[in-house]
């Protein structure tokens, strides 16, 4: 069944309602050819990620003036530099080793961010109903309401640019599903017996989520973090793309498309390679998401 | 109904009020209008003027209620880098976003619609695994990677249309491909999947197995159900007609409201960038307004008003 391994629309409450019968027969089954992959494909980039101090074959910003613009090899260029150069005679494929780490950090960063605030604020909601619970639901229809790319440049244009703020800015992107998820879990969790038999032993509320609501949760959570990753990653790419994101010495996938598109048509390679890197990274995270989606909770939209 | 629409003109005007404070917050919190205006060392006097001719040595609530009072009558500010009002120069460049922005949506419907239609009716072969990996692609792909890609394909080496500008009719056609083709796969795998809600669901069973033809049970049955979230997510992207090529105008130097956006933000035209931010808050809310006035049409439900709590 490649089914599963065709991503099924995130958003909609529909995915997976027809898969749920055949789900058992699925579930004895090894993982599909197009998932193996796609995971082959990450743990090459955490590979790369962890390991980009020693992967790397040059400085980011090692020039080397006699070998401006030099094609990759297989095009014309050296074996010195596999990926070629650009137009100061960095090489490319250092770079991009170093923008990999840098852009996987940003977005596993405000992932993280997301998944706790999105999750606090459901749980909040979940636990103090009434006016709380309105007010946090106001802010989810606000904030999915609103394009989050303009919020984010506003943001940019009031406070200016440093590396914190823009981590916790992306932070703040996908928050509401999260929230939405958690509240809606943690609700059905507090009417189950286990929740009501903690609290009844005496357990403060906050030991009641974290140590018994939450474990129950975590895996429809972890879903909705991996459904969130590549969106992030398209964001900030999307933003150093347009020169507002990561800022120059430090660089990014998207800030390496950005400036490679002044060289687009004397040297395509500096913005295809991390291209293609965005690319395949989102794909292989949604592919791997919509997998586990399917997989561990077939019910989550 | 009226229940429902008060509830939802509310809710527009609520998400209206949550935007003109979030523009407030964050401007008074990015620091001190009469340190950032004048320099630091100009003296206490004339910083104290300053605070009094604009109102700044006001408790705080009175500046939020001027504010808003200043918004209403579409004061919106000074552009910090002509000198023009904000509000014209956001509105002079509508047209050119929305020259773009309308053709790419009717292709995203156009293409997006049906492919997921077809995806959904297809489950499971080989006409859906196609469809399907080519919408996971329209998506995945960032619009600016597409976007130069195509560039490099259609302007630089086959050289049939301009790389960017706006001087000619061609030049919108890369611009608008790139849009619509990644809306388009966003778009078939929403219809795709909300067709198959509706598929799964008895009152299909029911109706084939009273003998109505397939292709009746897919038009009247199917079909005006699975619009319903369809709908929505068109919605949305209608609302964001005005602020949703904000990276495709930046890859083809397109002279539209998102390529004054990124220019703003990277100058810190405040002004400029709050009259953006609020022009863009308020299409969504008309928009979504809109969408929920739509539901009213297409689920009767919602027209006794007994399943607005859903």
């Amino acid at each position: 069944m490649s089914d599963l391994a065709l991503p099924t629309p995130n958003p909609g409450p529909a995915a997976g309602v027809g898969d749920a019968a055949s789900a058992p027969r699925q579930r004895r089954r090894s993982l599909p050819f197009g998932v193996a992959l796609a995971a082959g494909w990450i743990v090459l980039m955490l590979v790369v990620a962890f390991g980009a101090d020693w992967l790397r074959p040059y400085g980011i910003t090692a020039l080397d003036l006699r070998a401006r613009l030099l094609p990759p090899v297989g095009f014309g260029g050296s074996i010195h530099h596999l990926l070629g150069t650009d137009e100061l005679g960095r090489d490319v494929l250092s770079r991009l080793i170093v923008s990999i780490r840098i852009s996987l950090l940003i977005a596993f960063c405000a992932t993280l961010i997301a998944a706790v605030l999105g999750t606090t604020l459901g749980f909040l909601a979940a636990h103090f109903r009434g006016l709380i619970e309105q007010a946090v639901l106001m802010l989810i229809d606000f904030q999915a309401s609103m394009p989050f790319l303009i919020l984010a440049l506003a943001v940019l244009a009031f406070f200016g640019n440093s590396l914190t703020l823009f981590v916790c800015l992306m932070g703040l992107y996908g928050w509401e599903r999260h929230a939405r998820i958690a509240r809606g879990l943690a609700i059905a969790a507090n009417a189950q017996g286990y929740a009501a038999a903690v609290r009844q032993l005496g357990a403060s509320p906050l030991r009641v989520y974290l140590r018994h609501v939450l474990p129950n949760i975590a895996s429809t959570l972890i879903v909705s973090a991996t459904l969130s990753f590549p969106e992030i990653v398209l964001l900030e790419s999307g933003l150093s793309f347009l020169g507002l994101g990561v800022q120059p010495p430090m660089t990014s996938l998207g800030n390496m498309v950005g400036y490679g598109r002044e060289y687009l048509t004397r040297a395509p390679w500096i913005l295809l390679a991390p291209s293609t890197t965005v690319v395949l990274t989102t794909l292989a995270v949604s592919m791997l998401g919509d997998w586990l989606r399917d997989r561990l909770d077939p019910t989550l939209g | 109904m009226t229940r429902f629409l008060a509830l939802r003109f509310s809710r527009a005007l609520l998400s209206i009020l949550l935007v003109v404070t979030f523009a407030f917050v964050v401007l008074r919190l990015s620091g001190d209008p009469a340190l950032t205006i004048m320099s630091p060392e100009a003296p206490p006097e004339a910083i104290a003027a300053f605070r009094k001719a604009w109102g700044l040595d006001q408790p705080i609530w009175v500046q939020y209620l001027r504010y808003f009072g200043a918004i209403a009558h579409g004061e919106l500010g000074v552009s910090m880098r002509d000198g023009r009002p904000a509000l014209a120069l956001v509105a002079e460049r509508i047209p050119a976003t929305l020259m773009i922005t309308i053709p790419a949506l009717m292709l995203k419907i156009a293409l997006g619609i049906p492919a997921g239609i077809t995806a959904a009716l297809h489950r499971n072969t080989l006409r859906d695994r196609l469809l399907m990996a080519g919408a996971v692609a329209g998506f995945t792909v960032p619009s600016f990677v597409l976007g130069l890609v195509l560039v490099l394909v259609f302007a630089v080496r086959l050289g049939w249309l301009p790389s960017g500008g706006d001087e000619r009719w061609t030049s919108a056609v890369l611009p608008v491909l790139t849009l619509g083709l990644g809306g388009a796969g966003i778009l078939a795998r929403f219809t795709r999947s909300a067709m198959l809600e509706v598929l799964g669901q008895p009152y299909i069973r029911t109706a084939s197995a009273k003998g109505v033809p397939w292709r009746l049970v897919v038009r009247h049955h199917a079909l005006p159900n699975a619009a319903i979230p369809t709908v929505t997510i068109v919605g949305f992207m209608v609302g964001s007609l005005i602020a949703g090529a904000v990276v495709v105008e930046s890859v083809f130097s397109w002279p539209g409201v998102g390529r004054l956006l990124v220019v703003a933000v990277a100058n810190r035209d405040l002004a400029v960038v709050q009259c953006i931010l609020l022009l863009v808050s308020a299409t969504m809310v008309t928009a979504n307004l809109i969408v929920d006035l739509l539901y009213g049409a297409l689920d009767p439900r919602l027209r006794v008003g007994t399943a607005a709590a859903h």
